[in-house]
């Protein structure tokens, strides 16, 4: 009787064994694919790029005065050393995403979607770069490593132009897929790629010092109207997130209040001119002024709503569907102003024009406005009088909001007129401006070893 | 292992079977069910045990003497005559330490025989606690036991955790596995998504009326047998079931009220403003000018109470009336039961219905089986505590925080902060859950060694919770919760299915040695599906619905969890005093890489009764050591392993879905996770038991922890589930008991536990510093983190701290013995690297219970401990920000920093402590309390023990010369008391209440939590 146990068991026990096997096979992720098609990472990493834009520019038009914090001594208003974790978080995802995407183009032959790649990859790199330094790249993506060693800052930006090299000798390659609605930038059109990709050339080169001959090789190549524009426009699904800041601020959960330096620059009080832009960029008070709030001090007296200028829902770079803008024509202009402006004033001072007027005509100026503003003795100064000054002033206007203007004032040494300090700086900046973000807590947390020891003051390569 | 499985089968090679069955039931005098009884027929080596309802088949012929011999009863022979049927009722024994608990799949067994430490408290311990969580109830009742009521929302999760923490993943469920009358069940708390609402854990769906009695088997030697669930222990559930005899009826009725236990020490001087000024429309609540001087100029200008007003009185209600009864064959419990209770938080509120039948037939002498099924509904409404706090933080103590609405229903609110109450009135989250617990189980005895064992239970709860938040209603003016207001549908569907299957074979060898042998395996699967929809922009104010809504996002999470087990467990006794225990398991997993998921381990287990050994003085009633020495494995959750990708949940856009790669890689490679524990113990009782005491050592590793490692997002992830740790748990548990007056009227018990553990990260992966647990924000550099270092405590705090002279710049801990350097400013300094400040896995914590009684009164009193515990004040934190603390009304004296120059010189510097230009001309900017005091996070990580009355009560039995006139059998009213405070150096409300909630590890943090309440009930039990 008990061998017939034992013998039953057995059997019962090979059974088991058998069928565990396709019981217990039951481990593939039901709510997440192994693989995504080089289709949908160009959706998102196109979405997220732009995206990033926002998010890096939310940090740094604090920093260059755009905005200002509604309360006094708001961190980012008094240039902390806030951890970003989120931004360098989603910097790195787009740029995980746009490494896969590069790889899969690759293998797929699909040489417009890696060029496409490459050229996302060298603008989300070059940003990072400009506000972080050193970082990990070159040991970074494929998890060869958890703790990937950093790269010098004046490597990376090698890197990113060897990027935009590549990207655009892929864009000139037969595709064995092509582009199209899956690219929230241009909608698969390439010869617009390869201008985005050669103004990125420009503005990088300009940072880093690149002489003028390759500058305005690289802006002969860039964009050649506002039709060229890299943005993503946004959807009612997913609201544009300038738009978000204004509607909340709106309700009176406050944002998005705009800095007294900005306002002074536009309304006649620094410069003698009255812009006509400033009241299709931002909200009058209910007396129908523009009032701005000092940085670092907050908004003293003045109720939450109807005192100071602020974003509101509705306006070019407000509204549900507002494009967020990566590169325009209009910094093209100007950075072809500021390379010309040694060795070709006259060709400077047109760019300088036609980038006020570039600006001027997105945002929909009306030509008589456009004209008389031009025309001021304080703007239309002619070519012998054209300043950087007045470059770098132009351009901080037509930049609005983007993260590009506090490479500007680095390299400007913040000197913007009548630009001050903020109230109840941070300390530790020794009366300073502000040169970089301080590595994330969550990167020192996970790689402490590797992140390099940097306060506030100290600069990115090209800042030296 | 199979080799030895044979062996032990063949040990059951000689089985005679002769004569007639007799069957019947054996039940203690009360008519209670014994299992486990061993009945022998004198004189041969045939023998069996009853089964769990006390039920029993043994072949026997006429003049045969039945010996039924059962720990603590009196052992009674009964001869055989001509009846088929033998039922006896045993009586308790004086003589004896008798004490039977429930272990692995509900099989009641003999303390004695255990090789290993196990602690069961009854249903009255149970129901006198006065708690709704069946969790909360084994608070400072059980040694090596921890409890933690994450915080006093109605419904809100409590946490246990046996002998420390084993698996150090930060959302790993360091929980023990709960059954159910043999069936596991979900214990989740599964907390909401955007905002902290204080969610419950689920075994709160029981009704702890319904409870018999619950064990707690502590090391991975007790729950072998239950496999990678029971890691972390087991806390094993039996309910009430029939008892043949008169059919009763009971109905419990209470009330109780309940308040704030604790709270901060507040300054009411200061009101609105910022340096020194009053201003009305400031953010700023209490940084402005002294409170009276405005009032003299605006009159009612006074400080509110506002932190009286913001909590109201509690009340709870709990009735249940139950009804069993039965016959030999049959029998049958049935219950309902209705919890209700509203918080102190406005508009909080949690409630429970429950319904629950059982019953057990006796169909043939060979074949008998029950069934139980438990029904319940839970949820209420979760206020967000940790944004209504935030609130109050914010809110100026000059206005009046019940003034909060207006008559067009929009709030009243100045400066653009919101109304706290206003906000818990309407951003609602109400969740509803209906469950089913429910098992049917079948025992077969072909003959008397033998018998086979099903069990197939389910437990299934949906839980759909809504939460919806105002938006903008389109009146002028008005500040809204949101500008756009959202809804969110969340539907969760889980279903539980544990099949068991055992053969139980008994054997006598020889007159010495008896045996019992399992055999069996179990199969585990868990279904969970997950549907959320969130609807935002409010199309018509007011109106909740989806389709209301201008943007909706909808996202889907589901998976599933197969476990396959198979076991032995060997049990021999040999003279009644010498037990040996074997078990082993093999477990597979369906969420292991397939080469890697079959894992097997073993245990052994020994327990000597040397007083039943050696003829030991008279006084010496009872003395046994026990030693063990055990494996388990633990497995991981489900579809974690590779990378995949996802679409976010705002696609489509423009008829687009885009992807991205997950941030999380699961290594293809992952092994089991594998827990070794040795335990030495021994139970000792004197003076004919009136002092019994029960001693415990500890000490147990848990490698190739499975933790999702945090990993720079520059490698292409975030984080990285692999094997990267070891944990080693030890400690002590010690459990004294004595009946101080037994004999006569007034008796008098007292039990004492006490438990110490200690525990260190021995290994973390190679390559990886520190692993980030958790961490809590805290202003200005003061953020504090849970983290783990290699050779340093589980449940360390690091944070920021104040520079030191001399201090070590390689240092992990605090150096508080070293001056504190003061700047040329005349202010500390910060260090802000962060450093170990405390540690919130408490060294030592303990119970006392004294029980009174005096003829018809009882009295009872339980006090319960914490020491050498540190927890994160982030309430302290913002109170310092905003200067709402009472050591803030320091703010106009000027101080000499008591510290060093950087130059070691003493620091002499007097300055200011207030804000703005100071008296003596200098701009001092935010003040010392927002500049320097709250950006140090030192200041904040403070001790957090205490001492408390777990509860009171005090109960009369209404004597029967009164019960004769009424129409009961039974009356008892019981007042009662609850978790209040003796004493702690904590400056905050409940340092018990932490924000992670119980499924969370990250525990040191007090967040903005729901504070802990004290409570007081008036109870009648009625009995029919």
């Amino acid at each position: 009787m008990t061998n017939k146990i034992i013998k039953c068991m057995g059997l019962v026990l090979a059974f088991f064994t058998v069928s565990c096997d396709s019981y217990l096979d039951v481990n593939e992720n039901p709510n997440n694919p192994e693989d995504a098609p080089i289709s949908g990472l160009m959706i998102n990493t196109t979405y997220e790029s732009a995206y990033n834009v926002f998010r890096v520019g939310d940090i740094t038009s604090f920093f260059v005065q755009y905005l200002a914090s509604p309360n006094p001594g708001t961190a980012t208003d008094t240039m902390e050393p806030v951890s970003h974790n989120v931004t360098w978080f989603n910097l790195f995802n787009a740029m995980t995403d746009i490494q896969v995407l590069m790889e899969k183009a690759e293998a797929q032959g699909a040489s417009h979607y890696q060029g496409a790649a490459q050229i996302l990859m060298a603008f989300n790199l070059g940003m990072a770069v400009d506000i972080f330094g050193d970082l990990p790249i070159t040991e970074g993506f494929t998890f060869e490593t958890v703790t990937p060693a950093y790269d010098d800052d004046a490597e990376l930006y090698a890197m990113v132009m060897d990027l935009l090299d590549e990207g655009l000798a892929n864009l000139g390659r037969a595709t064995s897929v092509s582009i199209g609605d899956d690219d929230f930038i241009y909608q698969g059109s390439i010869s617009q790629w390869v201008a985005f990709g050669h103004t990125l050339k420009a503005r990088f080169l300009l940072h880093s010092g690149g002489s003028a001959t390759e500058i305005l090789q690289a802006v002969d190549n860039g964009f050649q109207s506002n039709a060229d524009n890299a943005s993503v426009s946004f959807f009612d699904q997913a609201v544009n997130p300038w738009y978000d800041i204004a509607r909340d601020n709106a309700s009176l959960l406050l944002g998005g209040w705009i800095s007294e330096q900005f306002v002074e620059a536009l309304d006649g009080t620094s410069y003698p001119v009255a812009d006509p832009r400033l009241a299709l960029m931002i909200g009058a008070t209910d007396d129908d002024t523009y009032v701005g709030t000092t940085n670092g001090t907050g908004r003293g007296n003045a109720p939450e709503q109807g005192a100071r200028s602020t974003l509101v829902p509705g306006q070019y770079y407000t509204s549900v569907t507002s494009p967020v803008l990566m590169a325009t024509y209009s910094e093209l202009k100007f950075i072809e102003a500021e390379a010309s402006f040694a060795t070709d004033r006259p060709r400077a001072y047109q760019a300088y024009l036609e980038g006020i007027a570039a600006h001027m005509e997105m945002l929909g100026v009306p030509q008589g406005e456009m004209d008389s503003y031009l025309a001021d003795p304080s703007v239309g100064m002619g070519e012998a009088s054209l300043t950087l000054a007045d470059i770098f002033k132009e351009k901080y206007v037509a930049l609005f909001l983007h993260p590009e203007t506090w490479n500007d004032a680095r390299r400007f040494d913040y000197q913007y007129r009548d630009m001050d300090l903020p109230g109840n700086l941070n300390p530790d900046l020794n009366g300073q401006f502000i040169r970089r973000l301080p590595y994330p807590d969550n990167e020192i947390s996970r790689n402490g070893g590797n992140v390099p020891n940097v306060t506030l003051l100290d600069r990115i390569f090209w800042d030296e | 292992m199979r080799n030895l499985f044979l062996t032990c089968v063949a040990l059951f090679s000689v089985m005679a079977a002769s004569g007639q069955t007799i069957t019947g039931k054996v039940t203690d005098t009360s008519g209670t069910p014994l299992p486990g009884v061993s009945i022998v027929v004198d004189g041969t080596t045939r023998g069996t045990t009853t089964d769990f309802d006390g039920n029993y088949a043994i072949a026997a012929t006429q003049g045969d003497l039945l010996q039924f011999s059962y720990l603590g009863m009196k052992t009674i022979e009964v001869s055989v005559g001509n009846q088929n049927t033998v039922n006896v009722a045993m009586e308790e024994d004086a003589e004896q330490l008798g004490e039977v608990v429930v272990t692995a799949f509900g099989i009641a067994q003999e303390k004695k025989s255990l090789g290993y430490a196990v602690q069961s408290i009854d249903a009255e311990s149970i129901t006198q606690t006065k708690q709704a969580n069946l969790v909360s109830s084994l608070q400072g009742q059980v040694a090596g036991v921890q409890i933690t009521n994450s915080g006093g929302a109605p419904g809100q999760s409590a946490r246990i955790i046996i002998r420390g923490v084993n698996s150090l993943d930060p959302a790993a469920d360091n929980q023990p596995l709960f059954v159910v009358d043999g069936v596991p069940i979900d214990n989740s708390t599964i907390e909401s998504a955007s905002s902290a609402r204080g969610m419950s854990n689920r075994a709160a769906d029981i009704n702890p009326a319904d409870v018999e009695s619950m064990s707690v088997l502590k090391g991975a030697a007790a729950t072998a047998l239950y496999g990678v669930r029971a890691a972390n222990g087991a806390v094993i559930i039996t309910t009430k079931k029939g008892k043949a005899g008169k059919t009763t009826l009971s109905f419990n009725t209470s009330v109780g009220f309940e308040d704030l236990n604790h709270r901060p020490v507040m300054q009411k001087k200061y009101g609105q403003g910022f340096n020194g000024e009053y201003d009305g429309d400031s953010f700023w609540p209490s940084w402005g000018a002294p409170i009276e001087e405005v009032a003299k100029i605006i009159p009612g200008h006074k400080y509110e109470n506002n932190w009286d007003k913001a909590f109201e009185t509690g009340v709870q209600t709990d009735n249940t009336v139950s009804i069993s009864g039965g016959n030999e064959k049959t029998t049958f419990y049935a219950s309902l039961g209705r919890f209700d209770h509203k918080g102190i938080i406005p508009y909080s509120s949690w409630d429970r219905t429950s319904a629950k039948i059982s019953g057990s037939v006796i169909l043939s002498d060979k074949f008998n089986m029950g069934a139980s099924v438990n029904f319940s509904n839970s949820g209420g409404n979760r206020v967000p505590h940790d944004s209504y706090l935030e609130n109050m933080m914010y809110w100026a103590e000059t206005r009046d925080v019940r003034d909060y609405i207006k008559e067009d229903g929009t709030m009243v609110s100045y400066g653009a902060n919101t109304n706290p109450i206003y906000q818990a009135r309407f951003s609602t989250y109400k969740d509803d859950v209906n469950r089913v617990i429910g098992n049917v189980n079948f025992n077969y005895s072909p003959w008397e060694w033998l018998t086979l064992s099903y069990r197939l239970g389910t437990d299934y709860y949906s839980d759909s919770s809504t939460e919806i938040t105002p938006g903008p209603k389109g009146i002028d003016g008005e500040e809204p919760l949101s500008s756009t207001g959202y809804i969110e549908e969340r539907r969760i569907n889980s279903r539980d299915i544990n099949s068991n299957f055992y053969l139980t074979l008994n054997n006598k060898i020889g007159n010495d040695l008896t045996s019992t042998l399992r055999l069996g395996s179990d199969v585990f699967e868990r279904k969970y599906d997950r549907l959320t929809s969130t609807g935002v922009d409010f199309v018509i104010p007011e109106f909740y619905n989806l389709n209301n809504t201008n943007q909706i996002f909808t996202s889907q999470g589901k998976s599933i969890r197969r476990l396959v087990g198979f076991y032995g467990d060997l049990m021999l006794n040999y003279k009644e005093y010498l037990y040996l225990n074997l078990t082993g398991r093999n477990d597979l997993s369906s969420t292991l890489p397939k080469d890697n998921n079959s894992f097997f381990y073993p245990s052994v287990n020994l327990g000597y009764v040397f007083t039943d050994h050696f003829e030991m003085p008279k006084w010496f009633t009872f003395g046994k050591l026990r030693a063990s020495w055990a494996q388990v494995g633990k497995d991981t959750d489900p579809h974690v392993l590779g990378a995949t990708f996802a679409a976010p949940d705002r696609y489509p856009l423009g008829g687009q879905v885009g992807f991205t790669r997950n941030s999380s890689f699961g290594d293809p490679m992952l092994k089991p996770e594998l827990t070794t524990s040795v335990e030495f113990g021994a139970q000792l009782a004197l003076f004919d038991n009136r002092f019994d005491m029960d001693i415990t050592y500890y000490k147990s590793n848990a490698k190739d922890q499975i933790i999702p490692v945090p990993v720079s997002d520059a490698t292409g992830f975030s984080s990285y589930f692999t094997n990267a740790g070891e944990i080693e748990n030890s400690g002590f548990e010690l459990v004294l008991g004595a009946h101080i007056f037994r004999d006569g009227d007034f008796k008098w018990r007292a039990s004492a536990n006490l438990s110490m553990n200690n525990n260190e990260v021995v290994a973390i992966r190679e390559g990886i510093e520190e692993i980030v647990v958790g961490s809590q924000f805290g202003y200005a550099g003061s953020t504090v983190t849970m983290k783990l270092i290699k050779g340093e405590a589980f449940g360390n705090i690091y944070g920021s701290t104040y520079q030191r002279y001399g201090s070590d710049p390689d240092a992990l801990h605090l150096e508080g013995h070293l001056p504190i350097i003061i700047g040329a400013n005349g202010f500390p300094e910060q260090n802000g690297g962060q450093r170990i400040l405390g540690n919130a896995v408490p060294k030592w914590i303990g119970g006392l219970r004294n029980e009174f009684s005096y003829k018809n009164w009882d009295l009872s009193v339980m006090v319960d401990f914490r020491a050498d515990v540190e927890q994160y004040n982030q309430f302290d934190n913002f109170f310092s920000a905003f200067g709402k603390t009472s050591y803030s009304l320091a703010r106009n004296d000027f101080r000499v920093f008591d510290g060093v120059l950087a130059d070691g010189s003493p620091n002499t510097q007097s300055v200011w402590l207030g804000q703005g230009m100071g008296p003596d001309g200098r701009d001092y900017g935010a003040g010392y309390w927002r500049n320097y005091y709250r950006t140090i996070s030192e200041n904040f990580v403070q001790d957090a023990s205490f001492v408390k009355l777990r509860n009171i009560t005090l109960g009369y039995n209404m004597p029967e010369s009164f019960i004769a006139r009424t129409p009961f059998n039974s009356l008892r009213i019981s007042l009662a008391a609850n978790n209040i405070i003796l004493y702690t150096p904590w400056d905050g409300f409940d340092p018990e209440s932490f924000s992670a909630g119980a499924g969370g590890n990250a525990i040191g943090f007090t967040g903005l939590g729901f504070p802990g309440t004290q409570s007081y009930f008036l109870t009648f039990n009625f009995g029919l």
